[in-house]
């Protein structure tokens, strides 16, 4: 019975939905306020019944309704009850319609913010703003529907009352806490920039293309860059934990397409500045957030349409035309918008000097919409390339690795010369005093890196000097900013260093939290520089008792073992470590063989990590024999992965300068 | 002077605009990898000679070897269409999950046309049910079901 409550409750929101945005339309259109307020209500309508359809869906996991095609196909009984219900999006229909309850979230959201701020002022660019949101929602509603071929409802039965015994299950390699909230962490990040984007198509249909959408949507655009930032992290985090293959990024398509969007909303969050302080960029601004959104959906168009051929092997299926379709039908609305008002979008002030500070934020946006479009041709370089010469070529991850290390240099110089460099035009004085001392820090660290490299024996270590170069520089600029800052505020106020760094961060959160972002930025490419650049891998066959050595590390397999588990059995291997000679420790790498997944057997590798401060040491196993212990051989694979730990540090300081950033109002703006 | 620091602008874009598109040009020069299907592979074969290659395609039934003392992985990738088949060797690296006979694979390495052979430098394996079957699969395919 909930089941099919659920599907009425989706097709009733089609009905919530089209209301919502032609009463939001005529209302606005001709000011009647009761209009509008039905309007608004029934974005609230469809936030209830989407969330009853999505309730009566958990309710089909959790008690375990086998005559529901999408719980067969997702859950199965002895499933722990908390994977049940993340399988809520552990396939397409159920993270469509969890990606259509997150809307209805933010639209309600919307409505409340908007109906706290329309108690101090009369204003109607939140409601403008809920049109675009209600048309994005509609869309994914039609999706759940299952009226479109390819995709099914996912509140459907099986036909003429047929009944599963029991589910197929998760794939036992989903079934970690990261894997679990590393998708819908990401779709909550995706989804908060429809908001954004709503307030953009809202300004342009309202003709308020002041910086008052800016203002209003950004706590939304802040929020989902911290969101994005995790959730890509979470994804890499879980690949580097628990494939097997050493590494943490390997641009597949599907990375490439959360990383996009996050490419975007980075530049965006810097334009924006720009059109706050000085006026400018305002069609540039609207285009921008248009941009992140539409890669938000063609993220989806590119993994679920089966174009490209990715290791996260999501079916092929006909639903990547409709987002294709949708993302050119809106994208040729917020055009048609954007001519209609083409005279309100023109800029006051022009840039007055290549070495500005707005001249830092312009470049700034154009290497990442550069390293955007890099990104987005290489992953699209199998269709492109049938396109061009009819022979379908791609691109490995080494195109990638070596083609962002230039613009990403760029970008990482940006990082501290933007928040030092004068507005309008740099000066003399401007530069003796805030550039030349952090040029000659960073300058004199290159030169010992350098030295320290050669010293080591490791030739060719160029972009290496460079990123710690421009790294030192960075940090140097930045800590500069907060000790000059820190130490008027102390004078000012007559009371410590500490207190007046506390004070300078509390009255600006959003451009120090910002600064601290930067330095998040610093330490993630030095993590990124020694894991891809100094990694090391070796491989050997080893029998029991026999040795093998990675860079200054030796393993000795000194004992087997085999363990059962629930659903599992676990085998491996017990090897004694040495560091330079000197024992340390002993590692397990090992094997699980699942055999009552309802998926058939699988043999997945479990690592064995080791943490040397920063440094990792990771061993992953062929699998095993039964003989190990009179001579049969193991397979193993052993990396050494220096600075990873600096990776996942420079994530958690970006992650916090964002919480800090977020806690500024956005009411006030006190750039000083 | 408007006018004039307009074009320094637009000149700056330009000379970025350039730069982005010399990076990806030489990029893709240099590592761009063209794809096969082994019936066109054997076909066109001594052009590839020596070169990198991409093959998709099935893993023959009863062809996969794996070596432990060696480190060393054989098998051979079948036509999805066709009989044709092109061998390959991976060496020094883990099998990769789901690695079974008549398994879909992608395989990535350097061609040699006289022994119709693949030496992998990358493998990939692909399993329906892995992360996300068919959606238009019917429900009678895949688990039997009683009737009520």
């Amino acid at each position: 019975m909930t089941a099919e409550i659920g599907q009425a409750a989706i097709f009733l929101s089609v009905l919530s939905g089209l209301w919502a945005i032609g009463f939001l339309c005529i209302g606005l259109r001709t000011r009647n306020q009761n209009a509008v307020r039905s309007g608004r209500n029934a974005v609230v309508a469809t936030f209830i019944l989407v969330s009853i359809a999505t309730g009566a869906l958990i309710y089909g996991f959790v008690t375990d309704d086998f005559s529901m095609r999408y719980v067969v196909e997702v859950s199965s009984a002895a499933q722990p009850l908390l994977y049940k219900i993340t399988a809520l999006w552990g396939r397409m229909s159920g993270s469509l319609l969890f990606w259509l309850w997150l809307l209805t979230v933010a639209g309600v959201i919307v409505v409340w913010q908007n109906h706290r701020h329309t108690k101090e002022t009369s204003d109607t660019l939140s409601d403008y703003a809920l049109i675009p949101m209600a048309v994005v929602q509609l869309f994914f509603i039609i999706l759940v529907t299952g009226i479109i071929e390819g995709v099914y409802n996912p509140l459907e039965r099986f036909p003429n009352g047929q009944m599963a015994p029991d589910g197929a299950g998760m794939n036992p390699l989903l079934q970690t806490p990261s894997m679990a909230f590393h998708p819908p962490t990401l779709y909550i990040g995706w989804i908060s920039l429809t908001v954004p984007f709503a307030f953009a198509v809202g300004a342009l249909a309202s003709g308020r293309i002041g910086s008052d959408w800016i203002l209003r949507s950004r706590r939304w655009t802040l929020f989902s860059w911290i969101i994005l930032t995790i959730g890509i992290t979470l994804g890499g985090n879980w690949a580097y934990r628990e494939l097997g293959w050493g590494g943490y990024w390997a641009w597949d398509p599907v990375e490439n397409a959360s990383f996009m969007p996050w490419l975007l909303c980075t530049a965006y969050l810097h334009s924006v500045m720009i059109q706050e302080k000085r006026n400018m960029l305002k069609l540039w601004n609207i285009l921008l957030v248009t941009l992140a959104f539409q890669f938000t959906l063609l993220g989806t168009f590119i993994t679920r349409s089966g174009i490209i051929s990715s290791v996260h092997a999501f079916a092929q299926s006909d639903i990547g035309g409709y987002f294709l379709g949708f993302i050119l039908v809106s994208t040729t609305g917020v055009i048609g918008l954007i001519i209609y008002r083409w005279k309100r979008l023109k800029s006051a002030n022009r840039l007055e000097s290549l070495l500005s500070r707005e001249s830092a934020f312009i470049l700034n946006n154009w290497l990442l919409v550069g390293l955007t479009l890099i990104i987005l041709w290489g992953t699209l370089w199998p269709i492109i390339s049938e396109a061009i010469n009819g022979q379908k070529s791609s691109v490995p991850e080494a195109f990638f690795n070596q083609i962002v290390i230039i613009p990403g240099l760029l970008l990482l110089f940006l990082t501290g010369a933007g928040p030092i460099i004068s507005w309008k035009k740099i000066t003399a004085n401007n530069f003796q005093r805030m550039f030349l001392l952090p040029l000659a820090i960073g300058l004199a660290s290159g030169g010992l890196t350098w030295g320290f490299l050669a010293l080591k024996g490791t030739t060719s270590a160029l972009y290496s000097v460079l990123c710690v170069s421009v790294g030192v520089f960075v940090i140097a600029a930045i800590s500069a900013e907060f000790y000059r800052g820190a130490k008027l505020r102390a004078k000012r106020q007559n009371t410590s260093f500490l207190n007046g760094l506390n004070l300078l961060i509390q009255r600006n959160k959003r451009r120090y939290g910002g600064y601290i972002i930067h330095i998040g930025i610093v330490i993630l490419y030095i993590g990124i520089m020694g894991s891809k650049g100094y990694f090391l891998l070796e491989s050997k066959s080893l029998r029991m008792g026999e040795s093998m050595e990675v860079g200054q590390f030796q393993l000795t397999m000194k004992d087997s073992f085999e363990k059962e588990f629930e659903n599992y059995r676990r085998t491996g291997v017990v090897f004694d470590v040495a560091k330079n000679g000197k024992q340390i420790g002993t590692m397990e790498p090992a094997r699980h063989f699942y055999y009552k997944t309802g998926q058939g057997e699988q043999d997945t590798i479990e690592s064995a990590i080791r943490h040397f401060g920063v440094n990792d040491f990771y061993i992953a196993l062929g699998s095993i024999p039964p003989n190990v212990k009179t001579g049969g051989v193991v397979n193993v694979q052993a990396y050494y992965n220096p600075l990873i730990g600096v990776v996942w540090i420079g994530v958690a300081v970006m992650v916090l300068g964002g919480i800090v950033a977020i806690a500024e109002k956005s009411e006030h703006n006190n750039d000083s | 002077m408007q006018k004039q620091r307009r074009l320094k602008v637009i000149a700056a874009g330009i000379i970025l605009l350039c730069g982005i598109a010399l990076l990806v040009i030489v990029g893709i020069k240099r590592t761009s990898v063209r794809h096969f299907t082994p019936a066109v592979l054997v076909v066109d074969g001594d052009r590839m000679d020596n070169q990198q290659v991409q093959v998709d395609g099935l893993i023959a039934e009863g062809s996969s070897k794996w070596d432990a003392v060696n480190f060393k992985l054989t098998f051979a990738v079948q036509d999805r269409e066709t009989a044709a088949t092109v061998n390959v060797i991976y060496k020094d690296r883990l099998k990769p999950d789901n690695f079974t006979d008549g398994g879909s694979v992608f395989v990535e390495g350097k061609y040699d046309a006289a022994q119709n052979l693949i030496v992998a430098s990358k493998l990939m394996t692909k399993c329906a049910s892995k992360y996300e079957g068919a959606e238009s699969a019917t429900p009678t395919d895949e688990t039997s079901y009683i009737s009520e």
